[in-house]
């Protein structure tokens, strides 16, 4: 059984014949099923809680990088199978997991190749993508083995699953974060800015004063002190042939 | 050993510690390490090991094969090779399989360079039992000593 969460961009009427399409596509196919829109209105979490007992076994994302991105933390804990047909701007995730946009998608989410994914967790809040903060003061103490703490103050922590930094792709599949450093701006008539990277699984986020810790493509803020810690395998979703991750 | 492409590091390299980023405690990794930062503690990789010029390390240090620019304090332990360059400050005891050291390098400590196991084995002299000679050969001996 499938469930399809629209973001509210589809409603718009410019976008009605590119979402009928969709449908079509999706009833030929033999996949289609309830829909809803995402609003703020409606508790999301509480209508999937009451399909679930009713049988549903995946849910469908239809919108863009932040409309996956907002469902995936809400049933991250629901064991559902995810899939996702990519509409609008920003795509990059439907990118790296080899998901098509527009009809094509549709075959991919039918052929159902299922990939189980890391997830980050910050203070209890799951997360797929990327963290950021500012790197002056802060200490990052790893693995509950060493701390790493910038030396400059105009440096920039990201703490990444799935990414990507530099023109290098960050897997969700290794069961660790990849960790960048950057320091300097690398501006006019500077030196171009220097990047450490490792990797960690577990990341306790300390400062002298409180720092705020962007979530990437969710506008959420967490302040210091936080604990960021990687949960593998913990969410299946459906991928692309094309698929980025190995 | 280290490959690095144009932008400066390879994307094969996991872990790299920028000159601005200081890293204290005990640091173990299965993949490539570059150092160019400042490290107290312990460093243990299988893989490869890079020490930048200007990086300074406080810390025991085991890896694969390492090549060194930076100061180390602390003991080395390489599986492999292990490369001083010009630059290069040891204070400390290694030990590695092969060791190049290029003019100018530091070192003050203890030197093992080589395996244990490819040391032939002493011989006991005391142990060799004594060779009887025959009559004619006996004579032969004195006649050689008394010349």
């Amino acid at each position: 059984m499938y469930y399809y969460i629209y973001d509210p961009l589809l409603a718009n009427k410019k976008n009605f014949n590119s979402v009928a399409k969709i449908e079509t596509r999706l009833t030929d196919l033999g996949i289609n099923g309830k829909i809803n829109y995402l609003s703020f209105l409606k508790n999301i979490y509480q209508v999937l809680d009451e399909e679930i007992k009713k049988g549903l076994e995946t849910l469908v994302v239809v919108g863009n990088d932040k409309t996956f991105i907002k469902i995936v933390n809400l049933v991250a804990d629901l064991g559902l199978v995810v899939g996702f047909i990519p509409f609008g701007e920003p795509n990059l995730i439907a990118q790296l997991l080899g998901i098509p946009t527009g009809e094509a998608a549709c075959d991919t989410l039918s052929s159902r190749i299922i990939e189980r994914l890391d997830l980050g967790q910050i203070n209890n809040y799951y997360f797929i993508t990327s963290l950021e903060c500012d790197g002056k003061d802060v200490i990052l103490e790893c693995d509950n083995n060493y701390f790493i703490s910038p030396q400059t103050k105009n440096s920039r922590v990201t703490i990444s699953n799935l990414d990507v930094y530099d023109g290098s792709i960050i897997r969700p599949e290794d069961g660790q974060f990849d960790v960048f450093i950057k320091t300097g701006n690398g501006g006019w008539f500077k030196k171009p800015g220097e990047v450490s990277r490792f990797n960690a699984k577990r990341i306790k986020i300390t400062s002298q004063g409180s720092v705020p810790i962007l979530l990437k493509d969710e506008e959420r803020i967490i302040k210091t002190p936080a604990e960021v810690r990687i949960i593998p395998k913990k969410i299946k979703i459906i991928v692309g042939k094309n698929r980025q991750l190995k | 050993m280290f490959k690095s492409n144009s932008t400066g590091h390879s994307h094969e390299t996991d872990t790299v510690i920028g000159p601005s980023v200081k890293l204290e405690g005990d640091f173990v990794t299965e993949g490539n390490i570059i150092i160019d930062g400042i490290v107290s503690g312990e460093i243990k990789t299988a893989r490869n090991l890079k020490v930048g010029a200007g990086s300074k390390i406080f810390a025991n240090v085991s890896a694969e094969n390492a090549l060194v620019a930076g100061e180390i304090q602390g003991n080395v332990r390489i599986t492999n090779r292990l490369e001083l360059t010009s630059s290069a400050k040891v204070f400390g005891d290694i030990k590695t399989g092969i060791l190049a050291m290029a003019a100018g390098a530091m070192l003050s400590g203890k030197c093992q360079v080589g395996d244990e196991k490819s040391r032939s084995p002493k011989i006991d002299f005391s142990r060799q039992e004594k060779i009887e000679l025959s009559p004619l050969e006996e004579i032969d001996r004195k006649n050689k000593i008394k010349k």
